[in-house]
């Protein structure tokens, strides 16, 4: 009785830490060394929000799994990567969604960022979930320009707030990760 | 995916740097000690170069140089240093390939004469017949270029094109029969041989280069040019320090030179991330 209660505390433990990021799968592009692999993972480790990183070498891939309940910056991931050089050729962020609503072109705030979902049919998300950030330098620049010409929203080419999607009481250059499924 | 495409070119070429920076935030360390033969007198010569680098942010990094050898006097002395910067101006990563470009500076302090001085006092056994100026030891002056990389598939290509102008060393002036300014031009390819697949960073990797390296002088006075080979290999330990081989010689060229073929060999280590 005693050990299932813990159990039970145990996953109310967990059922009450949902809606965060738990990783991201970052593939590099431009690296062409052992030292430059070497190079982004060290700058990526000193994220404050990641526990660990997993390596695909021969694809560039670098997997980093999140701290739990630590504040996740899509934008400081990027910033490593270019640090050490590079540029990121694809980011997927798996997220932990808690039945979120979601629908084309418009807005959710989740875990401390604002998403804008992009190219996707109406939805609820529940459960884990891989979402691929598909703003400028998040993906080729070819890829990027296929999306800016899908979209009649000016927020997609700045990844700013703008009129085009501005709510209530929201400052105009709030940053908005553009995103899709 | 990337795969192999990506991994499998070379660009951290031995005898000219690639338009990529070193990581902001990341320190390196470089001996580099070169050995040539010198006509004049049939003696081996041989320069060392310790070297400190430095990225300073994504796009800047910067080197401070020394230079000591036994080129102009009996033994080896210190001959003085040289700073070099490149800024990554351009670059666009593509999933199999990237286009990178930079502009650098160079300059050194030199102190040493133009001609070599020999044990007794005298001058040269042989007639010492060059005219060959450059900035790593020889005079000061300082230099400055475009470089521009382009990595294909398995091959990574760069070329450098840049112009010196030489200065006058400390306590020696450049003899009016020397050119005071020279352009350089290179040619670099890279190649990854080892490992076929990569798995961990404690794989030792193994690079092949050929590098095509020129240099004009451009006054009226000491005119000349020359063209140098310089094959490479390199080994990459721990994805942190790095070993390089290299043999220059001469393919062609019209400008007197003391030396025409040298050995280089250089350990480099890097660390990454000095600021957590």
């Amino acid at each position: 009785m005693k050990i299932v209660s813990i159990i039970l505390l145990a996953l109310g433990i967990s059922f009450g830490a949902n809606a965060q990021f738990k990783k991201a799968s970052v593939h590099a592009t431009g690296l062409t060394c052992a030292m430059c692999s070497k190079a982004t993972y060290e700058a990526l480790e000193s994220l404050p929000f990641v526990e660990k990183i997993d390596t695909d070498l021969d694809n560039t891939t670098f997997i980093l799994t999140f701290k739990t309940g630590a504040p996740v910056s899509i934008d400081a991931i990027k910033g490593k990567v270019e640090d050490a050089g590079f540029s990121v050729g694809k980011l997927v962020m798996t997220a932990n969604f808690d039945a979120v609503s979601v629908q084309n072109d418009a807005h959710v705030a989740f875990a401390g960022s604002t998403l804008h979902f992009m190219d996707v049919k109406n939805q609820v998300l529940s459960g884990d979930k891989d979402i691929t950030v598909i703003d400028k330098d998040f993906i080729s620049s070819k890829q990027f320009k296929k999306f800016s010409t899908e979209t009649t929203m000016p927020c997609y080419k700045t990844g700013m707030m703008g009129d085009c999607c501005k709510t209530e009481g929201a400052a105009a250059s709030k940053r908005i990760y553009h995103v899709t499924i | 995916m990337a795969g192999n495409g990506i991994a499998a070119a070379q660009e951290l070429y031995v005898n000219t740097e690639p338009a990529s920076n070193m990581p902001a935030n990341s320190l390196g360390i470089r001996l580099t000690n070169k050995f040539f033969n010198m006509k004049h007198s049939g003696d081996n010569g041989m320069r060392f170069e310790p070297e400190v680098m430095w990225g300073a942010n994504k796009r800047l990094m910067l080197h401070v140089l020394g230079y000591a050898s036994n080129m102009m006097q009996p033994s080896v002395k210190l001959e003085g240093g040289g700073v070099y910067a490149k800024y990554r101006f351009l670059s666009l990563d593509q999933q199999h390939a990237h286009f990178r470009m930079a502009a650098y500076v160079r300059g050194a302090v030199i102190n040493n004469p133009y001609y070599p001085e020999m044990p007794d006092g005298s001058h040269a056994m042989r007639p010492y017949d060059n005219k060959e100026l450059d900035l790593e030891g020889v005079t000061s002056g300082v230099n400055g270029g475009i470089i521009a990389t382009q990595l294909l598939h398995k091959l990574a290509l760069s070329t450098t094109l840049g112009y010196s102008r030489y200065m006058n060393n400390v306590k020696d002036e450049i003899p009016d029969d020397f050119s005071r300014s020279s352009v350089n031009y290179s040619l670099s390819a890279g190649y990854l041989v080892l490992p076929v697949k990569y798995k961990s960073f404690q794989q030792t990797n193994l690079n092949l280069y050929v590098e095509l390296l020129g240099k004009t002088n451009t006054d009226a006075v000491g005119r000349g040019s020359y063209l140098d080979i310089a094959p490479a290999v390199q080994f990459i330990f721990n994805s942190t320090t790095r070993l390089d081989l290299s043999y220059r010689t001469q393919l062609t060229g019209d400008m007197a030179r003391n030396t025409s073929n040298s050995f280089l060999i250089r350990v480099e280590h890097n660390i990454f991330n000095i600021k957590k």
